[in-house]
């Protein structure tokens, strides 16, 4: 499904800035997947997404995503076929434009946007069938600026608007983390309903190891640019937290950082 | 005049919305605006003056309207207004110097929104910054639009036929017909702009100047978009220019300067009455600002200001209006500063 072949990225070449945030990495990940990233600040995450996305020109390397070349392709043609959650809430939505218009632009999604009216009649039933689903009321409140929306309630939403029209990827980058613990809950419970009932390959950066363990059925450790560990299978069914951050420990002189959270 | 009742229309909206203490206060200086033009129009103004400001409100209205894509749509200052305006200018006197006003008008268009996606291929192809951008493109027009107009600076219509005087014969004697075709064309205007904006296309538009992030991850080429929102802008803006030289029957090679700060300010203008926060209250406060500009400015003429001044006056009104936050929050911190002094000495 999404595939890294060497895939380089330098920031700052050639000062005393300098800095590999990706070194070679090799990364498969087949269709069906549900990966959780984690790694400690600056291992690379977000800059591995960036890559996937288009956010960020790979220096050297190739990534294939469903057998096609997309390295050269550019953010917004990539995202034809990528879903994607910001970190920060405000950057998944436009603040004021309403809860529909938002889902009318991302229902859009790998069109093209032509002179037809923006939002028709029928889109609109199955935008309020989808917000229902999410159980914040927001069905009822479909001609709100989505700027009045709190974090917790834009997320959800931008969520909503990832995966409106199902993608061959969906990309999170923590995007949980701006959110206080319970809202963080019932998002990354509506994530894993959303990615299960659809069946959606998906990367989700997390700093929380349990999450990390509990939810996909893969995780990858990252640290300095390169990919540390891969676990998956009967060996991650019966890791614990503890075993993780030990075997992390034993493996690099990185030390987690204290924004990792061990249980939630 | 039609417009007041838009005024009564605007407040009573916003006090249906929610009625508090603040939406009480702020309707005050909206009461007295319209108070104080009333009184401009009813005691100062002869009936030409009316008119006059009338129709060049409705004309300017859509330079307004263009204006208020770049600048509100967009959220880019375009500095390419001043040079598109004029382009429109040249495109239309030329044409209807040589007998073609019609054409001339949508000559004016189409040449407004090259410009526009001149500016618009500059910051997004070229990584120029907006405003040099807009300069460039303003700067290269000063050239261009001499050159439309053959090297004179200036020229005349006398006798020649404009859309004006085409149906100024179509219609029966003594209807105002300059009004009825500034009118005409700035409700197509309106009507299209309405249109375009709730199109897939409009959609993106806007939501490129919210939030460009949410655009390209929704698939969406953020950098066409801005490119086609300035290609309209400029169009808008030209079109301003085109009908702006054949109502005057003379067109001037340097008309379009400070035309981006006067049309900034009578989107500030508008907004003072109906917010911005809906399209039709966007397009309202463009519509209704420009006309209450206009006003504004005969009434300044009649009671002994310059011409010459008019650049100065908008600009007071942009510097004011983008101040208005800033010296809000002075305010409160002076008067909470005084009330802590006041606590402390009666303690
Ligand atoms: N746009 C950028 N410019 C320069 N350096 C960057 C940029 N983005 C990330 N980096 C650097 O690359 C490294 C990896 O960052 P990132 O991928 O954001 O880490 P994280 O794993 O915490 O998401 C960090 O050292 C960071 O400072
Ligand atoms: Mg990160």
């Amino acid at each position: 499904m999404l595939k890294l072949n060497d895939v380089n990225i330098t920031f700052n070449k050639g000062t005393v800035n300098e800095r590999k945030a990706l070194c070679e990495m090799n990364l498969h990940i087949n269709k069906g997947d549900f990966v959780t990233v984690i790694g400690s600040n600056g291992a690379g995450k977000s800059t591995l997404m960036n890559a996937v996305c288009g956010s960020y020109e790979v220096d050297s390397g190739h990534i294939l995503l469903a057998g096609k070349d997309v390295t050269r392709l550019r953010e917004h043609q990539r995202a034809k076929y990528i879903g994607r959650l910001f970190q920060d809430p405000l950057k998944g939505t436009a603040p004021n434009m309403t809860i529909e218009e938002n889902l009318g632009l991302a229902y859009g999604r790998g069109k093209k946007r032509t002179l037809a009216f923006g939002i028709s009649k029928r889109d609109i039933n199955v935008f309020r069938e989808k917000l229902a689903s999410l159980g914040l009321g927001l069905e009822d409140r479909m001609k709100t600026p989505v700027g009045l929306l709190s974090g917790g309630q834009r997320q959800a939403l931008t969520l909503m608007m990832a995966t409106i029209v199902t993608p061959s990827l969906l990309l999170l980058d923590e995007h949980t983390a701006a959110l206080d613990p319970k809202t963080a809950g019932k998002v990354l419970e509506i994530t894993n309903r959303i990615v299960k009932e659809n069946n959606i390959t998906t990367l989700m950066i997390t700093h929380n190891i349990q999450n990390a363990l509990e939810y996909g059925n893969r995780t990858l450790v990252l640290s300095q640019g390169k990919l540390l560990m891969d676990i998956e299978g009967e060996r991650r069914e019966n890791m614990t937290t503890e075993d993780l951050m030990k075997l992390y420990a034993d493996s690099t002189d990185d030390v987690m950082s204290d924004k990792m959270i061990l249980k939630s | 005049m039609p417009f007041l009742f838009l005024f009564k229309k605007g407040i009573i909206m916003d006090k249906s919305k929610r009625i508090n203490k603040n939406k009480v206060i702020s309707f005050i200086p909206k009461l007295i605006l319209v108070v104080v033009l009333l009184l401009i129009i009813n005691l100062k103004l002869t009936q030409t003056q009316v008119y006059g400001a009338l129709e060049l409100g409705l004309i300017y209205s859509i330079l307004a309207l263009g204006i208020f894509i770049s600048l509100r749509i967009l959220d880019i200052p375009d500095l390419t207004v001043d040079g598109s305006f004029t382009l429109g200018v040249a495109v239309s006197v030329i044409f209807a110097y040589n007998g073609h006003p019609f054409i001339g008008i949508v000559a004016a268009i189409a040449a407004g929104a090259i410009s526009g996606i001149v500016t618009g291929a500059l910051q997004t192809k070229l990584n120029v910054q907006p405003i040099l951008a807009g300069i460039i493109t303003l700067t290269a027009l000063y050239s261009i639009n001499l050159h439309i107009m053959d090297g004179n600076p200036n020229i005349s219509l006398w006798k020649k036929e404009t859309i004006f005087t085409y149906f100024q014969g179509k219609l029966p004697e003594g209807v105002p017909y300059k009004i009825i075709v500034a009118a005409g064309i700035l409700l197509i205007a309106v009507v299209f702009i309405y249109w375009f904006l709730n199109t897939q296309l409009g959609m993106a538009i806007r939501a490129t100047g919210d939030n460009e992030y949410m655009v390209r991850a929704s698939s969406i080429n953020s950098d066409r978009m801005k490119i086609i929102g300035f290609a309209i802008a400029n169009g808008f803006v030209a079109l301003s220019g085109g009908v702006i030289a054949q109502y005057q029957s003379y067109g001037d090679a340097n008309g379009g300067t400070g035309m981006l700060v006067a049309g900034a300010a009578s989107i500030i203008i508008g907004e003072v009455f109906f917010g911005k926060h809906t399209i039709v209250s966007c397009i309202l406060s463009s519509v209704v600002g420009a006309i209450a500009y206009r006003f504004i400015l005969s009434f300044a003429i009649s009671i002994g200001m310059e011409a010459m001044d008019f650049k100065l006056f908008s600009a007071i009104i942009v510097a004011l209006a983008i101040c208005v936050p800033t010296i809000k929050k002075m305010a409160t911190r002076t008067y909470r500063r005084m009330k802590d002094k006041g606590g402390n000495a009666s303690a």
